[in-house]
C-alpha cells in the first residue's frame, strides 16, 4: 500500500510525461521516448547507427570502427533480422531458409553458469555464414505442415506447424539428441521501459521467474529479456546478441563464437570488437526506443475486446499494468503506469509451441510472456508480421490457438466465443 | 607502359580464371561485394533466392576504398560480382581489368540518361539506379518563412533561404562530395564555390547522410542537400517533405558488374539478371529504399509524385562531366573543410556584415563594386579552375593522408588571407569615426 502511494505520488509528479509515440504507422517503431537530454539524444543518433551498420572484415579503411564481422556469423548488421525494430519474417515457402531467424542448438546438461550446454560442433547458435576460410556452418530450413482447427462455431482457421531441418552443414551432420530451437527475431521497442520495472513488481506475478546468469557480475539474477527470459539486463542481452549473430566481441563477451572442434575459427582475433562506448551507445538506442501509442479507444468493438481479454484470461500472463520505477533516461517518468501486455515470466505453453530445450531455469515448454504493445502495427512498416517465438502464426488469431498448457482455457474460451465476441477480441489486440 | 602492360597481365589473369570455370550451375553460392545497405540487400537476396531456391547469394559489405582493397586481392577475394553506388570505382577497375562482360537487355535498359552516359559502352558494367542531387525542402515551413521553393541551386544563396539551410559535411557525408561537385560544374568553379561559402554562412552543418533530411523533417531547418533517397524515404514514412531537383542537377548511377575472376558464371549473371529486371528494378523502389531504377518501364508502377529522371525536362539535367567528378570528390572534401567547415562562425559573421553592408548600401555602386568584391573574397578557394580539371593535379590530392601538410597549411593561410581582405573593405565602407 505504502509502495502504491508512493508510485501514485511519482506518476501525479511526472505530470504529462509520455512513455508512447504517435509518429506515422510505418515509423512506429524507431522513435524515441520524448524528452531526452542532448547527452542522450546524441547516444540515441549513435546507436540507431551502430544498430543499422553493417559490420566488416578488416582492415577497413572506411569502417576501421566497424571492423569485426565474424568468424561466424548470422547477418552483417542488428537490422537485418530487427526489420525497423520489430519482428523478423517467418521463411518463404519456396525455400524455407530461415534469415531473421536463430536457431538456438545444445545438447543434454548445463554449462558451467547453468545455462544450455552449447553444442560441441556448432555452438550456441547456428551460423550460416564464415569469413574467408572460415565455412559457414550451413541453413536453417523451415518446412510447414498446414492444418485446420475449428470455432465451436464451425468457422476455421488453418494453422502451419513448423519443422526445422538444416542443409549444407559444413561440420557434420547434428546428431538426433542436439537440441534445437528456432527463434525469431523479435521486436526491440519499449524494453527500456521493462528494464525499469522492479523485480519485486515482477515476481508478482502469476508466471515463473527464470533466474540466469549475469556476466556482469557473476551472479544469478532474475531474467527478463529473451524468448525464455535467459537475460537479465538489456546491456547483457545487446552484447550477447552481437557476438552470437554478428561475431562481433566486447567487453562482456570478449571470446569469438567459436565452437570448441572448429579450428580454423579459433585462429581469428577476438580482442574485443565493439568499443564500451559502442555498446553503450547500442544500449542506450534500444533502452530509449519508445512503444507505440494505441489507437481506436473509442471504438465499442476495441471496449468490448478489452473486457474480454481479461474475462477468458489473457491477461493472467499478458499484464496489462507494469510501472517505471527507476528509468534514467527519462526520470519524468518514474512511477508512470505503462501497459505493455506482460508479466515477463515463464508459463508452460503445452506441448504445441514446446521446443524441447532447458535454458537456465526455463523447461522444454516454457515461454516467457511477450509483450502485445504494438502489436497492430506489426508488419505496417516493413517488419515482419509473423507471431509466436519462431513466426508460426500469421495473424494474432492462429497465436491465440496455438497456446496450450497453462494458456489452454484462454484459447479454449476463444475457441468458443461467437464470431463478434472473436472479432471484438482481435480488433482490440490490432489496438496495441 | 609499364602501367599498361600491368593492366594487361591483370586482365588476362582474370579472363584465364574465369574461362576455367565458366558453365557453372544455378546451384551455387554467388559472392556479391556491396555497400548497399543491408535491408536492401536483404531484399534482393530473399527475392533471388526464391526464384533460384537452390542458390544462395553472400553479401560482402565494402564501401568504396574497401572495395578496391577487396577486388584487389587474389582472385578477387572469391567475389563475383560488384554491386555498388561507386562510379569512380567502377571505372578504375574497367581499367584495370577487373570485369568480365556481361549481356543486358539493351531495348529495356538504355544505360543512358539524355546525354549522360550511365553504363559502359563495352558492357563492363551497367547501371543499376540513378541517384537524384537536389534540395530537401518542407512546405509548410517555406510557407510559414514566406518562401517559395528555390528552384536554382544560386537560389540558396538568399539569407532568406540560407538560415533555413542545412548541409552535409563533404568529408564526413559520403554522397555529399559528388552533391557540391555538380553543384561546381552547374555553376562553375569559382562562382560555385562562393556560392557555397554564402549559403553555408548562415547554414546549418550536419555530419551524417540522413540528417539533412532529419533535420528538415523535425523542422530545425526548412531546407537541406541532399541525395534524393533519403528524402524520398521519409516522404515514403509519412514525413511532410518534399524533394526538389533544381535546374542543372546530376543524376549518377549505381552500377552492377561480373568480376573477371568469378567461379560462378551462371549463378552472377542470373544474380545480375534479377537486378536489372523488371521484378528486381522494382524493388528499390519500396518505402524504405526509394531509388530510381536504371530501367524506365518500372516507372510506370510508381506513385505519381515519384520522380522519373527519364522524363524530366532537359534543364533539369546538367551534362555532368564524369571524367571530372570521378576524380575530384577528395579534392572536394578537403577544400570543404578548409573554406566551410573550418572557422564556420567567423565565415557566417562575415557573411552577415556583407549581407548587411549590402541592404545599407543598396544604391551606392561604388560600395555594391567593393561588396562584390568582398564576396569574392570571402568565397575565395585557393585552386584554380584548370587545375580543379586536371587529372594529374587530381590525382595528388586522392588521398588526404598522403596530401603534404605545408600545403594544406598553406591553402588555409590563403584563405584566411582573403577573409581578412574582405573584412577590411567592409570596414573601409563605413564612415570613419
Amino acid at each position: 500500500m505504502k509502495r502504491f502511494g508512493v508510485l501514485l505520488c511519482a506518476a501525479m509528479l511526472a505530470g504529462a510525461a509520455r512513455y508512447e509515440t504517435s509518429g506515422p504507422d510505418t515509423e512506429a517503431f524507431t522513435q524515441s521516448i520524448e524528452g531526452l537530454d542532448g547527452e542522450h539524444a546524441a547516444s540515441f543518433r549513435k546507436g540507431s547507427g551502430i544498430f543499422r551498420q553493417a559490420w566488416v572484415i578488416g582492415p577497413s579503411q572506411d569502417h576501421p570502427d566497424f571492423i569485426g564481422l565474424g568468424p561466424l556469423y548470422n547477418r552483417l548488421s542488428c537490422i537485418a533480422c530487427h526489420v525497423k525494430n520489430g519482428r523478423g519474417a517467418a521463411p518463404d515457402s519456396e525455400n524455407g531458409v530461415a534469415r531473421t531467424m536463430a536457431a538456438r542448438l545444445s545438447v543434454e546438461g548445463k554449462d558451467a553458469h547453468g545455462g544450455p550446454r552449447v553444442h560441441p560442433e556448432y555452438g550456441a547458435q547456428l551460423n550460416p555464414e564464415g569469413v574467408p576460410g572460415v565455412a559457414g556452418e550451413g541453413q536453417a530450413v523451415v518446412a510447414y505442415a498446414e492444418f485446420d482447427v475449428a470455432f465451436s462455431d464451425g468457422a476455421t482457421v488453418r494453422l502451419r506447424r513448423p519443422t526445422l531441418s538444416f542443409r549444407n552443414l559444413a561440420y557434420g551432420p547434428l546428431k538426433p539428441e542436439t537440441k534445437t530451437s528456432l527463434r525469431n527475431a523479435p521486436p526491440v521497442f519499449g524494453l527500456g521501459l521493462l528494464e525499469a520495472v522492479t523485480e519485486s513488481e515482477i515476481l508478482a506475478g502469476a508466471g515463473r521467474p527464470n533466474f540466469v546468469f549475469s556476466v556482469e557480475t557473476g551472479q544469478r539474477r532474475l531474467g527478463r529479456f529473451g524468448l525464455k527470459a535467459n537475460q537479465p539486463n538489456l546491456r547483457q542481452q545487446i552484447a550477447n546478441a552481437f557476438v552470437e549473430d554478428i561475431g562481433v566481441t566486447s567487453s562482456l563477451f570478449p571470446v569469438e563464437n567459436c565452437p570448441p572442434s572448429q579450428s580454423e575459427c579459433h585462429r581469428g582475433a577476438s580482442t574485443p570488437e565493439l568499443t564500451d562506448a559502442q555498446l553503450d551507445a547500442a544500449v542506450t538506442y534500444i533502452r530509449a526506443l519508445a512503444p507505440p501509442a494505441r489507437r481506436n479507444l473509442e471504438d465499442p468493438r476495441v471496449k468490448d475486446g478489452e473486457v474480454l481479454f481479461h474475462e477468458i484470461g489473457c491477461s493472467n500472463c499478458h499484464r496489462d499494468a507494469l510501472h517505471v520505477a527507476d528509468f534514467s533516461l527519462q526520470p519524468a517518468l518514474n512511477g508512470v503506469e505503462i501497459h505493455p501486455y506482460t508479466d515477463l515470466l515463464l508459463h508452460d505453453m503445452g506441448d504445441g509451441l514446446a521446443d524441447g530445450r532447458e535454458d537456465f531455469e526455463a523447461g522444454p515448454r516454457d515461454w516467457r510472456t511477450p509483450p502485445l504493445w504494438g502489436l497492430g502495427l506489426a508488419g505496417k512498416g516493413g517488419d515482419g508480421a509473423d507471431f509466436l517465438h519462431d513466426g508460426r502464426a500469421r495473424t494474432p488469431a492462429e497465436a491465440i490457438l496455438w497456446h496450450g498448457g497453462e494458456a489452454q482455457s484462454s484459447a479454449d474460451a476463444f475457441r468458443n466465443l461467437p464470431e463478434l465476441q472473436r472479432d471484438a477480441l482481435l480488433a482490440f489486440l490490432n489496438s496495441l | 607502359m609499364i602501367r599498361a602492360v600491368a593492366v594487361a597481365a591483370f586482365a588476362s589473369l582474370f579472363s584465364i580464371l574465369g574461362a576455367a570455370q565458366s558453365g557453372a550451375s544455378d546451384n551455387e553460392s554467388v559472392v556479391v561485394v556491396t555497400s548497399f545497405p543491408e535491408e536492401l540487400t536483404t531484399r534482393y537476396e530473399r527475392e533471388f533466392e526464391r526464384r533460384h531456391p537452390q542458390s544462395h547469394v553472400r553479401f560482402i559489405w565494402k564501401q568504396s576504398r574497401d572495395a578496391l582493397a577487396e577486388l584487389a586481392k587474389p582472385e578477387q577475394g572469391g567475389a563475383d560480382v560488384y554491386w555498388a553506388p561507386a562510379p569512380a570505382n567502377f571505372a578504375l577497375l574497367r581499367e584495370r581489368g577487373a570485369f568480365r562482360k556481361i549481356s543486358v537487355d539493351r531495348a529495356a535498359l538504355p544505360g543512358r540518361l539524355g546525354q549522360q552516359q550511365l553504363s559502359d559502352p563495352a558492357g563492363l558494367y551497367e547501371a543499376y539506379d540513378v541517384a537524384g542531387y537536389g534540395i530537401v525542402a518542407n512546405p509548410s515551413a517555406l510557407a510559414a518563412a514566406g518562401l517559395s521553393a528555390p528552384r536554382r541551386w544560386r537560389d540558396l544563396a538568399s539569407p532568406e533561404y540560407a538560415r533555413q539551410l542545412a548541409l552535409p559535411i563533404a568529408s564526413k557525408v559520403g554522397f555529399s562530395p559528388a552533391l557540391y561537385d555538380i553543384l561546381l560544374q552547374s555553376e562553375g568553379w569559382d562562382a560555385g564555390w562562393r556560392l557555397l561559402s554564402e549559403m553555408a554562412g548562415e547554414a546549418t552543418l550536419l555530419d551524417s547522410g540522413f540528417a539533412p533530411t532529419a533535420s528538415v523533417r523535425e523542422g530545425k531547418a526548412a531546407l537541406a542537400l541532399t541525395i534524393d533517397f533519403f528524402a524520398e524515404i521519409a516522404k515514403a514514412n509519412g514525413a511532410a517533405v518534399e524533394m526538389i531537383y533544381p535546374q542543372r542537377t546530376a543524376f549518377l548511377p549505381a552500377h552492377v558488374a561480373m568480376t573477371a575472376a568469378s567461379q560462378h558464371v551462371a549463378g552472377a549473371q542470373a544474380f545480375i539478371d534479377f537486378l536489372l529486371s523488371t521484378d528486381g528494378q522494382r524493388l528499390m523502389m519500396e518505402r524504405d529504399s526509394r531509388r530510381h531504377p536504371a530501367r524506365p518501364d518500372v516507372y510506370q508502377s510508381a506513385s505519381p509524385d515519384f520522380a522519373n529522371p527519364f522524363t524530366l525536362p532537359a534543364s533539369t539535367i546538367l551534362d555532368y562531366d564524369w571524367e571530372i567528378g570521378r576524380r575530384r570528390p577528395p579534392l572536394i572534401a578537403l577544400l570543404f573543410d578548409l573554406a566551410i567547415v573550418e572557422d564556420h562562425a567567423e565565415s557566417a559573421e562575415l557573411w552577415r556584415k556583407i549581407h548587411d553592408a549590402e541592404k545599407k548600401f543598396a544604391g551606392n555602386a561604388k560600395a555594391m563594386t567593393a561588396l562584390g568584391e568582398a564576396k569574392r573574397l570571402a568565397g575565395f578557394i585557393p585552386v584554380s579552375e584548370s587545375d580543379a580539371g586536371t587529372r594529374t593535379f587530381l590525382e595528388r590530392y586522392a588521398r588526404r593522408d598522403a596530401i603534404d601538410p605545408q600545403q594544406i597549411a598553406q591553402w588555409r593561410e590563403e584563405i584566411g588571407a582573403a577573409r581578412r581582405q574582405a573584412r577590411d573593405l567592409i570596414k573601409s565602407l563605413e564612415p570613419a569615426p
